[in-house]
């Protein structure tokens, strides 16, 4: 992709945080999930 | 329609209907003066949840946190948006409002439903909560004071519609689509008809269950009841991303970068986002997990779709505008280099980040129904739909408020540096507020509950870590800081309309 046509690199950047902080608190969530409803 | 009904905007260029202007400022003024009730009923009610504080007695903090939850949640919002719809439909076509008198019996009724409702919960016959759960018995008034609000704002949104139908029908509004801002509002109207009708649907049931006229059945109340009082926080949704758009507009001069997937992302609103009303019923007993995982697991990412499509679109759009300013060094000199001291662009900015990353990615995994188990009925959805209704829907409702005192109340803002100050002060306060419920929340800290240090006197003892204290010390910083925020939003806001120098 040419650097013309991408006029918005900084939001790209911010969105690729979004996704990250966002699998994050999805997996810490399940981690808690899972230490409190255990499987034997 | 006489020309002389009209006056032109000296800073848009707009051509503004006067019987709109004066029925959106009545809509804005009512609803800024029970948001500054609702407000102090949020400080009281945060003030007992503080540990350290725990002012009011259990029946007070009930009561107060009815009235602080009807009229943030319901009475001030809806006000405001109505005030919006009535915005978007006749001041951003140059259209004349479509049936004023018809504006002003929305008006008369939606007022006087909140302030009937109002002395009903103060009075102390109602203390339901928000929620209303049969059997928790209200008196027949409070019920019959949501139904008069319901029909009131039922009517507003339809004048709504039929002022854009006037606009095409009269050729003032000539172009193929209307304004994105507009359509925006167009989903907020059509999500409200079907959330007001619910609204209705339940209500007056329960009125009549009240009177000792028919039998409620729990379930079912609360089935139908949700699709009002969740469905609300939708309309709240697609309100506050059209005000986005617009605030990107007015602040950067932003253009939607794809318009097209823009106006999808609403409509994706309209057809999916009321099964999000489910995961209030996700530990329900009576509905199969069945219906319970198709539309919380799968179909409600469509509407999330939705929601990341505009928190990609808004940014992507006011960057592009400021590059083309010149603010193009590496990454973020764009973001550096935006208008942070312009009260409409701050809000706008904390509304986004707030709305983004504290309410969407906690929604999107409470909502989920393995998560929910641990998450319903704590406090970590209070801090969720704080950060959702409040940091996202009120902090951009008052981020646009900057503009509409100068464009229709044709006023020039009052204090301005204070009102420079005051999205910061209401934003980094919900994040503390929200960010300390939720995380209070993880260790189990229930929602609702006036005491949960000796929990009324109960003969079961139960320790907190005593992290849970530290975190409710957050909440109530964060609380003592939006409410100033709040205090200066309503002095700025009252105070322009009533004094301030009129636009040159």
């Amino acid at each position: 992709m040419s650097k013309e046509s991408f006029g918005a690199p900084g939001t790209f950047v911010l969105a690729m945080i979004f996704l990250v902080t966002f699998i994050v608190i999805y997996f810490l969530n399940y981690k808690y999930l899972a230490g409190v409803w255990e499987l034997r | 329609m006489s020309e002389q009904k009209f006056r032109t905007c000296t800073i848009t260029g707009l051509k503004v209907h006067g019987p709109a202007e004066s029925l959106i400022k009545a809509n804005i003024i009512t609803a800024v003066i029970f948001i500054a009730i609702g407000g102090i009923a949020a400080l009281l009610v945060a003030l007992t949840r503080w540990p350290a504080v725990h002012l009011l007695p259990a029946h007070w903090f009930y009561r107060i946190l009815t009235a602080h939850g009807l009229d943030m949640l319901i009475v001030w919002i809806i006000f405001f948006e109505i005030g919006a719809l009535y915005l978007g439909g006749a001041v951003l076509l140059n259209a004349r409002l479509a049936a004023p008198r018809v504006g002003w019996l929305a008006y008369i009724l939606m007022l006087g439903g909140a302030v009937l409702t109002n002395i009903m919960v103060l009075s102390g016959t109602s203390d339901v909560l928000f929620t209303s759960y049969p059997p928790l018995m209200a008196h027949p008034l409070y019920y019959l004071g949501i139904i008069l609000f319901a029909v009131g704002a039922l009517i507003g949104v339809l004048l709504f519609f039929a002022t854009l139908y006037k606009a095409r029908k009269e050729g003032v509004y000539t172009h193929a689509s209307f304004p994105l801002v507009t359509f925006g509002f167009i989903a907020a109207g059509m999500i409200a008809i079907y959330t007001l009708v619910h609204g209705a649907g339940i209500f007056i049931p329960t009125l009549l269950w009240s009177m000792g006229l028919m039998n409620m059945n729990p379930s079912a109340y609360r089935l139908v009841f949700w699709a009002l009082g969740h469905s609300t926080q939708q309309i709240n949704v697609a309100a506050m991303i059209s005000v986005w758009y617009l605030l990107g507009t007015l602040t950067v001069g932003m253009k939607p970068i794809n318009e097209k997937l823009c106006r999808t992302a609403f409509v994706l609103y309209i057809l999916i986002i009321s099964v999000a009303s489910e995961h209030h019923l996700l530990v329900d007993p009576v509905f199969s997990n069945a219906h319970k995982i198709w539309n919380t697991g799968y179909i409600v990412h469509l509407a999330v779709l939705g929601s990341m499509i505009h928190a990609l679109a808004v940014p992507a759009g006011i960057e592009v505008a400021l590059r083309k300013k010149g603010y193009t060094n590496g990454l973020f000199e764009w973001l550096k280099k935006a208008p942070w001291g312009n009260p409409g662009f701050s809000a706008m900015a904390f509304s986004i980040f707030i709305f983004g990353f504290l309410a969407g990615i906690s929604g999107v995994v409470f909502g989920s129904e393995a998560v929910n188990i641990t998450a319903h009925n704590t406090w970590r959805i209070t801090g969720h739909f704080h950060a959702t209704v409040v940091g996202g829907t009120t902090l951009a409702f008052m981020g646009v408020t900057y503009y509409i005192l100068p464009i229709v109340f044709n006023r020039q803002i009052i204090a301005k540096n204070w009102a420079s100050l005051q999205p910061w002060l209401f934003g980094i306060g919900l994040i503390l507020l929200s960010g300390g419920m939720m995380s209070a929340g993880v260790y189990g800290v229930p929602r609702r509950h006036w005491d949960i240090v000796s929990f009324g006197g109960s003969p079961f003892a139960f320790t907190w870590d005593p992290t849970v204290y530290m975190w409710m010390t957050v909440m109530g910083i964060g609380a003592l800081t939006a409410v100033a925020g709040g205090v200066l939003y309503v002095w700025i806001t009252l105070g322009t309309a009533w004094k301030g120098k009129p636009v040159a």
